[in-house]
């Protein structure tokens, strides 16, 4: 019956292409053997692969991301479920505003949390960079978390944790055997979120990384700005695997349109 | 009875108030106090005015904060156009195709600002694909200096934001219901005129989300400026960077904070009043 | 202005699987016909196949003169009220209810006169204001009525349009839409699960099953006369036997059943009796009444109806339902003979 017009699909054909051709263009330019970026790729070689798993920086602030993203992750959710379910079970006792004020920290611009993060880190409190990192991503990731958690919630029927109750199951027992299984999803889905927001993240990280420690997005750009080779192309790569690798273990437990609620 | 009903409200209350303060404690601690301290570092300075003055008045200042206004707004409504032709496409498409459709929007969203940013670096690049396709179709005769301008910027920003306004749309055009559609061509509407005067409206807090999250989100992106457009196309987060990392003005950096601040919330607000009014249904 | 509507061997498949089969339907100019069934009878794909929301797969479907197969829906002109009212959220009531005549490029005042007038008739001029969110169930199902009359469409539809109201305003509606129906003179499809509902509203009934149009008659002949087993069961007849007629005479039927159940019924008040036939009662044509007359039968559980008990009774030719009266009841493991109220029964060829 209703047909979408074929001229609205050519033009979300184009826009598919944008979406998706540049990730094309850094997978095939990683693989020239040429010492500049260039695609199509002149000759087919993993030394840039090679040169970016040598690379010690590279290695070393792989290793700081992949502590930060889920230091970070694990702290959020620590905090954001108790807070998301308190919101979801007792939101007559709490004022209307916290939800408001959680997603402050994706209402405030992230430069601006990042450099005042840095005067409280290296000035007023004096926290060292990965703890710091580590609390900044915290913050970053925690509306995440609150968000996620809580439309997961927001489907639960509370009547069930009633019955466990009611049943003789004390209710801090019941929190861990009947609501918590039951929003696993939700947990799965905020943790991933979080985790890759964490791992992206560019402008917190780039006030509080110090000397020696750095986390790999900012790597990649004091990279880019100094070398223009394929080096950057290979480790962005190996980072969309990554990703990849995520979306699949998401794929496989909850169903990846569960991004789009 | 009472009595006790009531205690165990108050003694609930509390549990409630200690279950969300770790939580709070986070986002006062380490966003709302730090912030406020950076936004009245240039209040308590005593010289305030005239900082502030220094900021606007200043002809470089003045160029960035337009750019940065300029090259949000038109990124803004780029992703709004291909976001919005995609998200209709991607609505109406059988199950399975949406499915693989929602991935693909998905994937560059879950990839990094600067894997993003870096990719239109080779493209844009003077060896890249851009001006290699210039060059062979005889519009170029030379490599054309394409990174390192507004353009670069904007390009970049909307490949970035794009896939989000398409992921906030998707879900927005799939919850109209198809039988509003049929009752307006029952009723004898023309496919275009269903699509004007019903889906498009229903669409509208749809479409202000989507643009409140790519004008904020490109007004204070970092990354895609810093690479794309480098020193000759500074915007306020970039300059921001500049000032506290480089010529470690944090007062300047400070003022500029406020500044993105301001603006940023200034934006918000208005949008959603913008939204209400117009869609008064959701209100 | 109003118009008869034919369907003629049309059939319908989502994908590979046929919803609808070589179904053919005459609907008479200014008529109501109902089609009823449960879920997935293929009643509302007829309906959305008239609406052209869906396309044939074959046949062809005809509104007067036209010929509307092939004509995209918003060409049909024909008012449908959806079972979810499907009102324009964003529009107010009146221009609900004007969307229709802006579409035919009628000028902005002559609209808004005509939806006042059409809102006064469903009694909503006090709300035209409002949004469809600030309404209840039925004044949405008005609003959606009058959005669907205003077009003065030749063709009606209504698709289980009271499903979501409750018991008491589905009466008044059902009313209310057969009153505006009747005075416009609209030739009308009604959709509906509920047998009561269908019988109330419509000139005939056409009650479906499996893709098929089973029976299609006026409610009278329904209910008194049902063709098959399956029409029978739907309209309560609930006891069927299957019996062999044994010997005639002066229209007199001897007949036999299960268990060697045996009946005497009367042409003149069945008409002629094939050789096999169904016997199919409804629960108050099956009279409870002493042991030795009529079926023989143990009782069972005993349920109080208001007007009558019911019986749960085993017989020889299994179970059945029947009434008993109110001054004599019986308690459970009495003996009873079951006499057939004539018209209160129905004879159904045999299963073939």
């Amino acid at each position: 019956m209703n047909r979408t017009h074929p001229a609205l699909i050519a033009g979300a054909a184009v826009v598919y292409l944008f979406l998706l051709g540049p990730l094309v263009v850094v997978v095939g330019s990683s693989f020239s053997t040429t010492t500049f970026l260039t695609f199509p790729p002149q000759g087919l070689s993993l030394r840039w692969y090679e040169n970016a798993l040598a690379n010690g920086a590279f290695r070393a602030s792989f290793v700081t991301s992949m502590q930060v993203a889920v230091g970070g992750t694990f702290l959020a959710l620590l905090v954001g479920i108790p807070a998301a379910y308190a919101m979801a079970r007792r939101r007559q006792a709490l004022p209307g505003f916290l939800g408001l004020f959680f997603v402050l920290p994706i209402l405030i611009p992230e430069i601006v949390t990042g450099f005042s993060l840095l005067r409280l880190a290296a000035v007023q409190v004096g926290i060292p960079v990965l703890p710091a990192l580590i609390l900044g991503h915290a913050l970053l990731v925690l509306p995440y978390c609150v968000r996620v958690v809580g439309a997961s919630l927001a489907t639960f029927d509370f009547s069930a944790e009633e019955a466990a109750i009611s049943l003789g199951c004390p209710p801090l027992k019941t929190f861990f055997t009947v609501v918590l299984p039951n929003i696993r999803s939700g947990i799965i889905a905020a943790f991933v979120l979080a985790f890759i927001t964490s791992l992206n993240d560019v402008s917190i990280s780039v006030f509080l990384t110090g000397p020696g420690i750095s986390t790999l997005p900012i790597q990649i750009l004091t990279y880019v700005e100094q070398f223009f080779d394929p080096t950057v192309a290979a480790v962005s790569v190996l980072l969309m695997v990554l990703t990849v690798a995520v979306m699949a273990i998401v794929e496989r437990t909850l169903g990846l349109t569960s991004f789009t609620k | 009875m009472a009595k006790s009903s009531k205690a165990s409200d108050r003694q609930g209350a509390a549990a409630t108030w200690l279950l969300v303060a770790p939580a709070l404690a986070i986002v006062a601690g380490l966003l709302v106090a730090p912030v406020a301290n950076t936004a009245t570092m240039p209040l308590t300075s005593g010289r305030a005015v005239a900082l502030y003055q220094r900021f606007f008045t200043g002809a470089f200042n003045q160029a960035v904060t337009l750019r940065t206004l300029e090259i949000a707004a038109v990124t803004t409504v780029v992703s709004l156009v291909l976001g919005f032709v995609a998200a209709y496409v991607v609505a109406r498409a059988p199950q399975k195709a949406r499915s693989i459709l929602i991935v693909a929007a998905v994937f560059p969203l879950l990839t990094g600002t600067v894997v993003r940013s870096f990719a239109f670096m080779v493209i844009l690049g003077r060896n890249g694909l851009a001006n290699d396709f210039l060059q062979k179709v005889g519009l170029a005769s030379a490599p054309l200096q394409m990174l390192y301008t507004e353009f670069a910027v904007i390009v970049g920003l909307v490949y970035l934001f794009t896939p989000l306004m398409i992921v906030s749309l998707v879900g927005v055009l799939e919850n109209i219901d198809p039988d509003l559609s049929r009752a307006a061509a029952s009723l004898g509407a023309t496919p275009g005129a269903v699509f004007r005067q019903v889906i498009l409206p229903l669409a509208v807090p749809g479409l202000i989300v989507g643009s409140v999250l790519v004008f904020t989100g490109s007004f204070t992106a970092f990354a895609t400026p810093q690479l794309l457009g480098g020193e000759q196309q500074t915007v306020l987060a970039t300059l921001l960077y500049q000032k506290a990392m480089v010529s470690f003005d944090w007062m300047g950096a400070a003022t500029i904070a406020t500044v993105m601040v301001v603006i940023t919330l200034l934006v918000v607000v208005a949008m959603t009043m913008l939204a209400r009014r117009l869609n008064p249904a959701t209100g | 202005m109003t118009q008869p509507l034919s369907l003629h061997g049309v059939g319908a498949r989502y994908g590979t699987t046929r919803v609808l089969e070589n179904l053919s339907l005459s609907v008479g100019a200014g008529e109501l016909v109902s089609l009823l069934g449960a879920s997935g009878c293929g009643k509302t794909t007829t309906l959305r196949l008239v609406a052209g929301f869906l396309a044939p797969s074959e046949g062809t479907i005809r509104l007067g003169d036209r010929d509307l197969t092939t004509l995209p829906p918003h060409k049909r002109d024909i008012g449908l009220v959806f079972q979810n009212y499907a009102l324009f959220p964003h529009l107010s009531v009146a221009d609900n209810v004007a969307f229709g005549l802006k579409q035919r490029g009628i000028a902005p005042a002559d609209r808004a006169r005509q939806a006042a007038a059409m809102l006064e008739r469903v009694g909503l001029s006090a709300l035209a204001d409002r949004l469809p969110a600030a309404l209840s169930g039925g004044q949405k199902q008005r609003v959606a009525l009058a959005r669907a009359l205003v077009i003065r469409p030749p063709l009606l539809m209504f698709d289980e349009p009271l499903s979501n109201l409750d018991a008491k305003l589905r009466i008044d509606m059902r009313v209310e839409i057969r009153e505006l129906q009747r005075a416009n003179g609209t030739t009308a499809v009604y959709v509906t699960h509920d047998q009561e509902e269908a019988f109330s509203i419509s000139d005939r009934v056409a009650i479906m099953d499996a893709g098929r149009i089973v029976q299609l008659d006026t409610p009278e002949v329904l209910y008194r006369r049902p063709a098959t087993a399956f029409v029978a069961r739907f309209v309560g007849f609930e006891n069927l036997l299957p019996m062999t007629v044994s010997s005639r005479q002066d229209g007199a039927v001897m007949a036999e059943g299960a268990g060697g159940v045996s009946l005497t019924l009367d042409e003149r008040d069945f008409g002629p009796i094939p050789d096999r036939f169904v016997l199919a009662t409804r629960p108050e044509g099956l009279v409870v009444g002493p042991p030795g007359r009529g079926i023989p039968a143990r009782l069972g559980l005993r349920t109080y109806l208001g007007r009558a008990y019911a019986y749960r009774c085993e017989t020889p030719a299994g179970a059945l339902v029947a009434h008993g009266a109110l001054d004599a009841p019986q308690e459970p493991g009495a003996a009873a003979g079951l006499a057939v109220v004539p018209s209160l029964s129905a004879i159904l060829p045999a299963a073939a």
